[in-house]
């Protein structure tokens, strides 16, 4: 699973980015203010104008303060009766035609199942609830306003807050239930979609025997299911388990008497699960064994994974911190993606050999290697054991014991190295972890619909607020135009950071002015321009432009952001500190969308 | 639809001349285009006071600025120029609502819902107590004469149900200023009737009323004070008996008087230099015959109609 940057402490956070919000909240506040001034003042005059503004940003305020939660929940009752006479709940049965589809199209026999059904059911419920709730959201206030039955609303005591609070919350009612319903018929669809067993017949089954001819166990092979079979190793009191196909494995266990031998088969492990990683930080050696920031790049654009050469000293060091003997009794349960890049082909079949150290970070002592095959797309497991072997400086082998010699201060080094030459390991920081232990993925998959409900209440806030002052059609395609602006966010800041360093690696290409420029020249992104007072000043040009698109982008909300379908296929357990980043964000939004759109609906001449 | 008492009688026993209760001083509206230019002049400054108890009537012909002064007034929408206060606050002011009813021309309510739910709903926004709602809501429908259609969706109603409800919601919080725009339209000539007959009925029990109409025969059976609008414009504001009146005419009504009586009559007119202009026997209106053989047929079932001219006695 990819994760680019490391999710910090709420608590840590929290607490300045509140300060933040509030200085943006009043400059933004400032800024509409002394735009609503300007176009006062043309109509009416600069004092009158100045008495109007004054005068509406303090009822406003007042009707803010004032709003009774009685009548907003009358106006949210109002609009899920309003839902429901729509036939909202139509979008179920769509729902479940998808799913229907899904069985017969989704292939059973995809490298992971559980990633490829997850990732089709959170996608078709995120889609199906945003847009039912946004359609509902961009309609309902134009089409009251068209009718004119907001008049016999608005003559009654009701604050233009309670209008907008009450459909925010009506629709978002409705998004909930129907995203409550959809969540629980596809983690119904997905379990029972991954759930499989295999048959073991006992002719596919031969013994091991120790050199003393002692019966130690048994080997062979599942029956061909779903597009797969296992290899099976049985130890001699009788449990095994298969080894790990399509992202599963199965336990076994042996029943009946020899003779009339007989194999169960358990159901999938792996598939869906949460585990709960413990990461550490990521440092590397260069091929001489020397210090480095980074990597080696191997051309991929993405700049995510850095990679090792193989058959050198070039190594990537994780340091795990916080290990203590409680949470790790029997061993470092680790885990690793590890990517490989090759230079010539080899065996394709056969995956590329490293090896893992575990390493003292304050003596250096360490662990002689484990060897392992590193394999794409799989996630390899190494227990580091309690006892491990360390060659001595005579050139000897001692048993150390891991939390007494090899852990320091809780901390501790796990050093990675490819072992083939002219091979290459790719990785990242997030790609090593330490396996503290497993959460419930029913949870797991709880926290997944809550980031498609931060998006789903976004989605519902933007239509009601641009519903407040544009007719329906045009407050969807502006709730479409934020949704999808928002997708750019992280580019354009990416792309003004780039401009204002000068480091066109970031993001290549430079602004609005010099992109341009590129297509009528037809000069590649990749390949900086040769310098001259033009192009100085063109870039000079473009920094100022990309200022307040920056901070514009800032203000949309990246929806896929607020997305952890990630976390769930790929098995991890989603940070709690991940969704109250996320809740933030959302709660963040929620009320400036929500005081936009009362103030937008209160200067606005609902009878004209 | 039986003007049933909605409480709010103490309201009928304050002095009914003297609290102004809505002004619009200059108030004026012209609405704009895109660009900010003069569209339409809805409505030119207009100076108007309207007393506590009172029915005042906006007339005028279609367009003339009378739903406009209305809207301004419930700060539906906002003036170009002047101000408008009602109970002393500004029109756009949502507080003033709390004391308001208001019928819109069209009765815009939300039909999905039926009659129980629609005044439910109204009661909400006036932050009403349930079992307030509840009891409201019961006494509205049974007045309106809704009770067997209240679980209906508005949207199967008739458009003089539609009306029904319409004003049920106007009073669902007993107000004290009711603004009926057009409030017979759409109705029959009973309904008319009782529509007026429950006009009369708020104004017993204190309540101010404006309403807007261009049915000169409605605005002059209820209102106390009219204003006549044509083209944005204020061109008459009074007490109808006091516009209507005709100072030269001499009217005298009387019954049982001999045939033969008629030319002394004429004759004393002619001594005192009067000119006669009419002597006959007065006629009834439209709308009282209609309502008077509406009501002859309900008590006698079955009655034919005669089929020949009839002769009315006063």
């Amino acid at each position: 699973m990819v994760l680019e940057e490391e999710i910090p402490k709420f608590a840590n956070w929290i607490g300045p980015a509140l300060v933040s919000y509030l200085f943006a909240t009043g400059m933004l506040a400032v800024v509409v203010a002394a735009a609503a001034w300007l176009v006062q003042s043309v109509l009416c005059g600069p004092l009158t104008a100045g008495d109007r503004v004054y005068r509406g940003v303090l009822s406003g305020i007042a009707d803010l303060a004032s709003m009774s939660p009685r009548r907003t929940w009358a106006l949210a009752r109002l609009a899920i009766q309003e839902s429901l006479r729509r036939n909202v709940v139509v979008v179920l049965g769509l729902f479940a035609l998808i799913v229907v589809f899904a069985g017969w199209f989704l292939d059973p026999t995809s490298v992971n199942p559980g990633r490829l059904y997850l990732g089709f059911i959170l996608s078709a419920t995120n889609m199906l609830v945003c847009l039912v709730v946004l359609i509902l959201s961009v309609f309902s206030l134009p089409a009251d306003i068209k009718a004119k039955a907001i008049q016999t609303v608005t003559t009654k005591p009701v604050r233009t807050g309670e209008i907008v609070l009450g459909r925010m919350l009506g629709f978002a009612t409705v998004g909930t239930v129907l995203l409550a319903l959809m969540g629980l018929v596809g983690w119904a669809f997905v379990v029972r979609s991954v759930r499989h067993g295999h048959a073991i017949a006992p002719a596919d089954m031969v013994e091991i025997t120790a050199d003393d001819g002692a019966v130690t166990g048994s080997e062979g092979r599942t029956n061909f299911d779903r597009g797969h079979r296992h290899r099976v190793e049985i130890a001699a009191d009788g449990t095994g388990r298969t080894d790990t196909v399509q992202g599963h494995r199965h336990s076994i266990r042996t029943v009946g008497e020899p003779g009339g031998v007989r194999y169960e088969v358990g159901p999938p492990e792996g598939l869906l699960e949460a585990r709960k990683p413990l990461r550490g930080t990521l440092r590397f050696l260069d091929r001489e064994g020397r210090p480095s920031t980074k990597g080696i790049s191997v051309g991929a654009e993405w700049s995510y994974r850095q990679y090792i050469e193989g058959g050198t000293l070039a190594s990537a060091i994780w340091t795990f911190g916080g290990i203590s003997e409680e949470d790790f009794p029997a061993g470092l349960p680790l885990e690793m993606i590890v990517r490989v890049f090759r230079t010539y082909k080899g065996d394709i079949e056969k995956g590329i050999a490293g090896s893992v150290r575990v390493r003292n970070p304050s003596s250096g002592l360490q662990s002689d290697p484990f060897y392992f095959t590193a394999k794409e797309f799989t996630i390899d497991s190494l227990l580091l054991p309690r006892t491990l072997a360390a060659t001595t400086a005579d050139g000897g082998t001692r048993q150390v014991d891991l939390f007494r010699d090899i852990v320091s201060d809780g901390r501790v080094e796990v050093v990675l190295q490819c072992l083939e030459p002219a091979q290459y390991f790719g990785i990242a920081q997030a790609d090593f972890y330490l396996r503290q232990g497993d959460g419930s993925f029913a949870a797991n998959y709880a926290k997944s619909c809550l980031g498609i409900w931060f998006s789903m209440l976004l989605m519902t806030a933007l239509g009601v607020m641009f519903s407040t002052f544009l007719a329906g059609p045009v407050a969807l395609l502006a709730t479409l135009s934020v949704v999808l602006v928002g997708q750019f966010r992280e580019f354009i800041r990416g792309l003004f950071e780039s401009q204002v360093s000068g480091d066109s690696t970031i993001v290549p290409g430079g602004g609005p002015i010099e992109s341009l420029y590129r297509i009528v020249t037809q000069a590649s992104i990749t390949v900086d321009l040769d310098p001259s007072p033009a192009v100085s000043a063109m870039k000079t040009l473009d920094t100022f432009l990309l200022a307040p698109m920056r901070l514009g982008a800032g203000v949309f909300p990246s929806l896929s952001s607020l997305g952890t379908g990630d976390f769930l296929a790929g098995g991890f357990d989603i940070p709690v500190d991940l969704l109250l980043a996320h809740g933030s964000e959302t709660l963040g939004y929620l009320l400036a969308f929500f005081i936009v759109g009362a103030f937008c609906l209160r200067a606005r001449e609902v009878a004209a | 639809m039986q003007a049933a008492s909605m409480g709010g009688n103490q309201a009928g026993q304050r002095d009914s001349g003297g609290e102004v209760i809505v002004e619009a001083r200059n108030l004026s509206k012209i609405y704009r285009d895109f660009w900010g230019r003069s569209k339409k002049v809805a409505l030119k400054p207009l100076d108007l006071e309207i007393r506590r108890g009172e029915i005042f009537g906006l007339l005028g012909p279609n367009g003339s600025g009378k739903t406009t002064t209305m809207k301004l007034l419930l700060g539906l929408i906002f003036p170009t120029s002047g101000e408008a206060l009602v109970f002393g606050r500004e029109a756009t002011d949502v507080t003033k609502n709390d004391r308001i009813g208001y019928l819109p021309e069209e009765t815009y309510l939300y039909k999905f819902l039926d009659a129980e739910e629609t005044l439910d709903f109204y009661g909400r926004l006036f932050d009403m107590p349930p079992e307030e709602r509840k009891r409201r809501a019961d006494a509205l429908i049974a007045m309106v004469g809704l009770g067997r259609d209240k679980k209906r969706q508005l949207k199967e109603y008739s458009k003089g149900m539609t009306r029904r409800i319409g004003i049920a919601q106007a009073l669902i919080n007993d107000p004290e200023l009711v603004l009926l725009d057009e409030p017979t339209s759409g109705l029959d000539p009973i309904g008319t009737r009782e529509m007026k007959d429950l006009i009369i009925d708020l104004k017993s029990r204190g309540k101010t009323v404006i309403m807007s109409s261009h049915l000169l025969a409605d605005v002059e059976d209820v209102c106390d004070r009219i204003a006549v609008l044509h083209q944005g414009e204020l061109k008459e504001l009074g007490r109808v008996e006091d516009l209507l009146r005709v100072t030269d005419v001499t009217q005298i009504r009387t019954t049982g008087l001999p045939e033969a009586a008629h030319a002394e009559i004429r004759e004393l007119i002619r001594r005192h230099g009067g000119e006669n202009i009419e002597i006959g026997n007065p006629t009834t209106t439209l709308e009282d015959l209609f309502l008077e053989v509406v009501r002859d047929t309900e008590a006698r079932p079955g009655r034919r109609a005669r089929g020949g001219e009839g002769t009315r006695r006063g």
